[in-house]
């Protein structure tokens, strides 16, 4: 790779977003209407496995308020919630990941 | 990363914030159909790149800088410094937005052009033009200043 290319690398490297982006993000989402019926029934055809993934990782990460919103019961929409907390917390989505999948395969239950 | 590709491609914080949020709110929307976390990875990659193209063209944005008013870097040197890589990273800024969106992916997500063009929707071949394209005149408005560069 050239110093150019370098460089670019070192100009291009990622940006972390403010503190509170995934709160805000949460935010709008918790003024969004609930899914409707179609929704839900497409999530109980399509097994929500990558939820299931996200929820192992948030236990794992210990990533405090989405914690306690899954401990609030929030159903579907904290595990939703969750996944985009985490993934906008910018932690080791791909180590934690997998870790997961590598549970997830060998525990049949999740 | 949806936030950096914004921040990188838009070189506007609120708007890259706002962007970010959108594009995370259709996540939520479109969560039953992602399949895996790779597949979640890429479909953010795509959506992110989409919109910071449709920004641009839908509100005829014009970037902050654009390539001939963008000062040059004043350091002779060729170690990394801070100085050079804002100056680069405004002119990547102020790139055509295929082209722009082409060199972040390539140089902040370390995709290859094959990758690229799966995200971006357009042929490998077109990638690597716009790549070397956008290459070639980011080394000529630093070789300017800086001098001899090693390629």
């Amino acid at each position: 790779m050239s110093n150019l290319e370098d460089d670019l690398k070192a100009a291009l490297r990622r940006e972390e977003p403010p503190a509170d982006l995934a709160n805000r993000v949460l935010a709008r989402l918790n003024g969004l209407p609930e899914p409707t019926w179609r929704e839900r029934l497409s999530v109980l055809v399509r097994p929500p496995r990558l939820q299931w993934v996200a929820l192992c990782m948030i236990v794992s990460l210990l990533v405090p308020f989405g914690a306690v919103q899954y401990r609030n019961r929030q159903g579907e929409r904290a595990k939703v919630q969750l996944l985009l907390a985490v993934h906008l917390a910018g932690n080791r989505l791909h180590q934690a990941q997998k870790r997961v999948l590598e549970s997830s395969r060998m525990d049949t239950r999740i | 990363m949806v936030y950096s590709l914004a921040w990188h491609f838009l070189h506007d914080r609120a708007l890259a914030e706002e962007l970010a949020q959108e594009v995370f709110l259709e996540l939520h929307r479109h969560l039953a159909t992602i399949q895996s976390p790779e597949h979640l990875v890429f479909w953010l990659r795509k959506v992110a790149s989409r919109r910071c193209i449709d920004q641009t063209r839908r509100r005829a944005f014009w970037p902050k800088f654009r390539l001939d008013e963008v000062p040059e870097p004043v350091a002779k040197t060729r170690q990394r410094d801070p100085m050079l890589s804002r100056t680069l990273a405004k002119l990547v800024a102020s790139l055509p937005e295929k082209p722009r969106a082409v060199v972040i992916l390539r140089y902040q997500e370390d995709l290859d052009p094959s990758d690229i063009a799966q995200v971006l929707d357009m042929p490998v071949a077109t990638v690597k033009s716009h790549l070397q394209r956008s290459l070639d005149i980011l080394r000529d408005k630093l070789a300017r200043t800086i001098g001899e560069i090693a390629i």
